[in-house]
Protein backbone atom coordinates (compact mmCIF):
# COMPACT_ATOMS: atom_id res chain seq x y z
CA UNK A 1 0.00 0.00 0.00
CA UNK A 2 1.31 3.45 -0.79
CA UNK A 3 -0.09 5.22 2.22
CA UNK A 4 -3.08 6.54 0.38
CA UNK A 5 -5.75 5.91 2.96
CA UNK A 6 -5.73 8.60 5.56
CA UNK A 7 -8.27 10.61 7.40
CA UNK A 8 -10.76 12.11 4.96
CA UNK A 9 -9.68 15.54 3.82
CA UNK A 10 -12.40 18.09 3.50
CA UNK A 11 -12.49 20.48 0.58
CA UNK A 12 -10.19 19.00 -2.05
CA UNK A 13 -10.00 21.60 -4.79
CA UNK A 14 -11.12 20.07 -8.09
CA UNK A 15 -9.52 22.80 -10.19
CA UNK A 16 -6.21 22.40 -8.39
CA UNK A 17 -6.30 18.63 -8.84
CA UNK A 18 -7.04 19.09 -12.52
CA UNK A 19 -4.19 21.56 -12.98
CA UNK A 20 -1.83 19.24 -11.14
CA UNK A 21 -2.77 16.02 -12.91
CA UNK A 22 -4.06 16.93 -16.36
CA UNK A 23 -0.79 16.21 -18.16
CA UNK A 24 -0.42 12.90 -16.32
CA UNK A 25 -3.97 11.80 -17.16
CA UNK A 26 -3.80 12.98 -20.75
CA UNK A 27 -0.36 11.42 -21.34
CA UNK A 28 -1.39 8.04 -19.93
CA UNK A 29 -4.36 8.00 -22.30
CA UNK A 30 -2.30 9.33 -25.19
CA UNK A 31 0.52 6.83 -24.86
CA UNK A 32 -1.96 4.04 -24.45
CA UNK A 33 -4.24 4.96 -27.37
CA UNK A 34 -1.75 6.79 -29.59
CA UNK A 35 -4.45 9.25 -30.64
CA UNK A 36 -4.47 12.79 -29.29
CA UNK A 37 -8.16 13.48 -29.85
CA UNK A 38 -9.33 10.24 -28.30
CA UNK A 39 -6.89 10.71 -25.41
CA UNK A 40 -8.37 14.16 -24.67
CA UNK A 41 -11.85 12.68 -24.67
CA UNK A 42 -10.79 9.93 -22.27
CA UNK A 43 -9.01 12.47 -20.05
CA UNK A 44 -12.14 14.62 -19.91
CA UNK A 45 -14.24 11.63 -18.92
CA UNK A 46 -11.74 10.77 -16.19
CA UNK A 47 -11.92 14.27 -14.71
CA UNK A 48 -15.72 14.29 -14.92
CA UNK A 49 -15.67 11.04 -13.02
CA UNK A 50 -13.31 12.59 -10.46
CA UNK A 51 -15.70 15.53 -10.10
CA UNK A 52 -18.57 13.16 -9.37
CA UNK A 53 -16.50 11.11 -6.92
CA UNK A 54 -14.63 13.94 -5.22
CA UNK A 55 -16.31 13.26 -1.88
CA UNK A 56 -14.76 9.78 -1.85
CA UNK A 57 -11.23 11.06 -2.43
CA UNK A 58 -9.39 11.20 0.87
CA UNK A 59 -6.18 13.04 0.09
CA UNK A 60 -4.15 14.49 -2.80
CA UNK A 61 -2.08 11.28 -2.90
CA UNK A 62 -5.28 9.26 -3.09
CA UNK A 63 -6.43 11.49 -5.96
CA UNK A 64 -3.22 10.76 -7.89
CA UNK A 65 -3.56 7.02 -7.35
CA UNK A 66 -7.28 7.12 -8.24
CA UNK A 67 -6.65 9.11 -11.41
CA UNK A 68 -3.91 6.76 -12.63
CA UNK A 69 -6.07 3.72 -11.99
CA UNK A 70 -9.21 5.14 -13.60
CA UNK A 71 -7.30 6.55 -16.58
CA UNK A 72 -5.63 3.23 -17.38
CA UNK A 73 -8.96 1.42 -17.05
CA UNK A 74 -10.76 3.96 -19.23
CA UNK A 75 -8.00 3.82 -21.82
CA UNK A 76 -8.20 0.02 -21.91
CA UNK A 77 -11.99 0.22 -22.30
CA UNK A 78 -11.71 2.82 -25.04
CA UNK A 79 -9.09 0.78 -26.88
CA UNK A 80 -11.35 -2.26 -26.78
CA UNK A 81 -14.40 -0.27 -27.80
CA UNK A 82 -12.80 1.36 -30.77
CA UNK A 83 -10.66 -1.55 -31.85
CA UNK A 84 -9.58 0.80 -34.58
CA UNK A 85 -6.05 -0.50 -34.63
CA UNK A 86 -5.64 -4.28 -34.85
CA UNK A 87 -3.35 -5.72 -32.24
CA UNK A 88 -0.01 -6.51 -33.80
CA UNK A 89 2.61 -8.65 -32.18
CA UNK A 90 5.70 -6.66 -31.29
CA UNK A 91 7.75 -9.05 -33.40
CA UNK A 92 5.76 -8.08 -36.49
CA UNK A 93 6.18 -4.34 -36.23
CA UNK A 94 8.57 -2.50 -38.50
CA UNK A 95 11.88 -2.07 -36.79
CA UNK A 96 13.13 1.20 -35.38
CA UNK A 97 15.50 3.11 -37.59
CA UNK A 98 18.61 3.24 -35.45
CA UNK A 99 20.37 2.01 -32.35
CA UNK A 100 21.69 5.24 -30.97
CA UNK A 101 19.11 7.70 -29.79
CA UNK A 102 21.23 10.76 -30.31
CA UNK A 103 21.63 9.89 -33.98
CA UNK A 104 17.99 9.25 -34.75
CA UNK A 105 15.30 11.79 -33.97
CA UNK A 106 12.71 9.24 -35.09
CA UNK A 107 13.67 6.66 -32.48
CA UNK A 108 11.39 7.98 -29.76
CA UNK A 109 8.44 8.06 -32.10
CA UNK A 110 9.23 4.50 -33.16
CA UNK A 111 9.43 3.47 -29.54
CA UNK A 112 6.03 5.06 -28.86
CA UNK A 113 4.59 3.18 -31.82
CA UNK A 114 6.08 -0.07 -30.57
CA UNK A 115 4.64 0.49 -27.12
CA UNK A 116 1.23 1.23 -28.65
CA UNK A 117 1.26 -2.16 -30.35
CA UNK A 118 1.82 -4.12 -27.15
CA UNK A 119 -1.07 -6.03 -25.63
CA UNK A 120 -3.08 -4.14 -22.99
CA UNK A 121 -1.33 -5.49 -19.90
CA UNK A 122 2.30 -5.04 -20.98
CA UNK A 123 1.44 -1.67 -22.55
CA UNK A 124 -0.07 -0.34 -19.34
CA UNK A 125 2.90 -1.65 -17.36
CA UNK A 126 5.45 -0.03 -19.68
CA UNK A 127 3.64 3.31 -19.71
CA UNK A 128 3.26 3.43 -15.94
CA UNK A 129 6.92 2.43 -15.53
CA UNK A 130 8.49 4.88 -17.95
CA UNK A 131 6.00 7.74 -18.05
CA UNK A 132 5.14 7.77 -14.37
CA UNK A 133 8.41 6.31 -13.10
CA UNK A 134 6.52 3.92 -10.82
CA UNK A 135 8.12 0.82 -9.33
CA UNK A 136 6.64 -2.63 -9.97
CA UNK A 137 4.82 -2.73 -6.61
CA UNK A 138 3.03 0.55 -7.34
CA UNK A 139 2.16 -0.58 -10.87
CA UNK A 140 0.84 -3.87 -9.51
CA UNK A 141 -1.43 -2.03 -7.10
CA UNK A 142 -2.83 0.25 -9.80
CA UNK A 143 -3.42 -2.56 -12.29
CA UNK A 144 -4.52 -5.13 -9.74
CA UNK A 145 -2.02 -7.73 -10.87
CA UNK A 146 0.75 -9.61 -9.05
CA UNK A 147 4.13 -7.90 -8.79
CA UNK A 148 5.72 -10.91 -10.46
CA UNK A 149 3.47 -10.42 -13.49
CA UNK A 150 4.43 -6.75 -13.69
CA UNK A 151 8.13 -7.66 -13.59
CA UNK A 152 7.59 -10.32 -16.22
CA UNK A 153 5.81 -7.87 -18.54
CA UNK A 154 8.62 -5.36 -18.10
CA UNK A 155 11.37 -7.88 -18.78
CA UNK A 156 9.68 -9.40 -21.80
CA UNK A 157 8.78 -6.06 -23.35
CA UNK A 158 12.29 -4.68 -22.85
CA UNK A 159 13.84 -7.84 -24.26
CA UNK A 160 11.64 -7.60 -27.35
CA UNK A 161 12.55 -3.97 -27.86
CA UNK A 162 16.26 -4.71 -27.49
CA UNK A 163 15.96 -7.57 -29.94
CA UNK A 164 14.30 -5.31 -32.51
CA UNK A 165 16.94 -2.64 -32.08
CA UNK A 166 19.82 -5.13 -32.21
CA UNK A 167 18.44 -6.74 -35.38
CA UNK A 168 18.09 -3.33 -36.92
CA UNK A 169 21.61 -2.22 -36.15
CA UNK A 170 23.01 -5.50 -37.47
CA UNK A 171 21.10 -4.91 -40.67
CA UNK A 172 22.76 -1.53 -41.04
CA UNK A 173 26.31 -2.97 -40.91
CA UNK B 1 18.87 2.26 -16.06
CA UNK B 2 20.48 1.67 -19.46
CA UNK B 3 20.24 3.76 -22.63
CA UNK B 4 17.08 2.01 -23.83
CA UNK B 5 15.26 2.70 -20.61
CA UNK B 6 16.43 6.30 -20.74
CA UNK B 7 15.07 6.52 -24.28
CA UNK B 8 11.77 5.02 -23.17
CA UNK B 9 11.50 7.63 -20.43
CA UNK B 10 12.04 10.33 -23.02
CA UNK B 11 9.66 8.72 -25.50
CA UNK B 12 6.95 8.36 -22.87
CA UNK B 13 7.38 11.73 -21.23
CA UNK B 14 4.30 13.64 -20.21
CA UNK B 15 2.54 15.74 -22.79
CA UNK B 16 0.18 18.64 -22.27
CA UNK B 17 -3.41 18.47 -23.53
CA UNK B 18 -4.74 21.35 -25.62
CA UNK B 19 -4.78 24.75 -23.87
CA UNK B 20 -8.56 24.84 -23.47
CA UNK B 21 -8.71 21.36 -21.95
CA UNK B 22 -9.38 22.52 -18.39
CA UNK B 23 -12.05 24.97 -19.50
CA UNK B 24 -13.84 22.28 -21.51
CA UNK B 25 -13.82 19.98 -18.49
CA UNK B 26 -15.16 22.80 -16.29
CA UNK B 27 -17.96 23.45 -18.78
CA UNK B 28 -18.87 19.78 -18.73
CA UNK B 29 -18.82 19.67 -14.94
CA UNK B 30 -21.30 22.56 -14.90
CA UNK B 31 -23.49 20.64 -17.34
CA UNK B 32 -23.03 17.62 -15.13
CA UNK B 33 -24.16 19.63 -12.11
CA UNK B 34 -27.13 20.93 -14.07
CA UNK B 35 -28.13 17.41 -15.01
CA UNK B 36 -27.66 16.28 -11.41
CA UNK B 37 -29.85 19.15 -10.22
CA UNK B 38 -32.55 18.04 -12.65
CA UNK B 39 -32.70 14.53 -11.23
CA UNK B 40 -35.41 15.23 -8.59
CA UNK B 41 -37.56 16.96 -11.19
CA UNK B 42 -37.13 14.04 -13.57
CA UNK B 43 -38.07 11.57 -10.86
CA UNK B 44 -41.15 13.61 -10.02
CA UNK B 45 -42.18 13.80 -13.66
CA UNK B 46 -41.67 10.06 -14.08
CA UNK B 47 -43.66 9.33 -10.90
CA UNK B 48 -46.47 11.64 -12.05
CA UNK B 49 -46.55 9.91 -15.43
CA UNK B 50 -46.77 6.49 -13.74
CA UNK B 51 -49.61 7.67 -11.48
CA UNK B 52 -51.53 9.16 -14.42
CA UNK B 53 -51.09 5.98 -16.48
CA UNK B 54 -52.15 3.82 -13.55
CA UNK B 55 -55.22 6.07 -13.02
CA UNK B 56 -56.13 5.89 -16.69
CA UNK B 57 -55.74 2.11 -16.58
CA UNK B 58 -57.94 1.78 -13.51
CA UNK B 59 -60.56 4.14 -14.99
CA UNK B 60 -60.65 2.14 -18.19
CA UNK B 61 -61.08 -1.10 -16.28
CA UNK B 62 -63.92 0.44 -14.29
CA UNK B 63 -65.55 1.65 -17.51
CA UNK B 64 -65.25 -1.84 -18.98
CA UNK B 65 -66.81 -3.23 -15.80
CA UNK B 66 -69.76 -0.85 -16.06
CA UNK B 67 -70.31 -1.73 -19.71
CA UNK B 68 -70.22 -5.43 -18.84
CA UNK B 69 -72.65 -4.89 -15.94
CA UNK B 70 -75.06 -3.02 -18.21
CA UNK B 71 -74.85 -5.81 -20.78
CA UNK B 72 -75.58 -8.41 -18.12
CA UNK B 73 -78.52 -6.37 -16.84
CA UNK B 74 -79.85 -6.03 -20.38
CA UNK B 75 -79.46 -9.78 -20.87
CA UNK B 76 -81.37 -10.38 -17.62
CA UNK B 77 -84.13 -8.01 -18.71
CA UNK B 78 -84.44 -9.71 -22.10
CA UNK B 79 -84.42 -13.12 -20.49
CA UNK B 80 -86.98 -11.96 -17.89
CA UNK B 81 -89.26 -10.61 -20.60
CA UNK B 82 -89.03 -13.90 -22.47
CA UNK B 83 -89.79 -15.87 -19.34
CA UNK B 84 -92.81 -13.64 -18.60
CA UNK B 85 -94.03 -14.08 -22.14
CA UNK B 86 -93.72 -17.86 -21.90
CA UNK B 87 -95.43 -17.89 -18.48
CA UNK B 88 -98.31 -15.83 -19.88
CA UNK B 89 -98.75 -18.20 -22.80
CA UNK B 90 -98.60 -21.25 -20.55
CA UNK B 91 -101.26 -19.78 -18.23
CA UNK B 92 -103.54 -18.95 -21.20
CA UNK B 93 -103.33 -22.47 -22.53
CA UNK B 94 -104.01 -23.99 -19.16
CA UNK B 95 -107.25 -22.10 -18.82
Amino acid sequence: MIGLVSTPQVGLDFDALMRQHQSMVFSLAYHFLHDREVAEEVAQEVFLSLHRNLKNIQSPAHAGFWLRKVTVQRAIDEGRRRARRPQVALEDVAEPAAHHAQEDPMLRDKLRRLIATLAEGPRAVMILRYQEDLDPAEIAEILGMPVATVKSHLQRSLALLREKLARRSMGEM
Amino acid sequence: MDWLEQELKQALDRKEPSPDFAERVRRRTRGDGFRTALWPQRWLAAAAAVIVLAGVGLGYREYQGQVARQQVMLAFRIAGAKVNHIQTQVKERMR
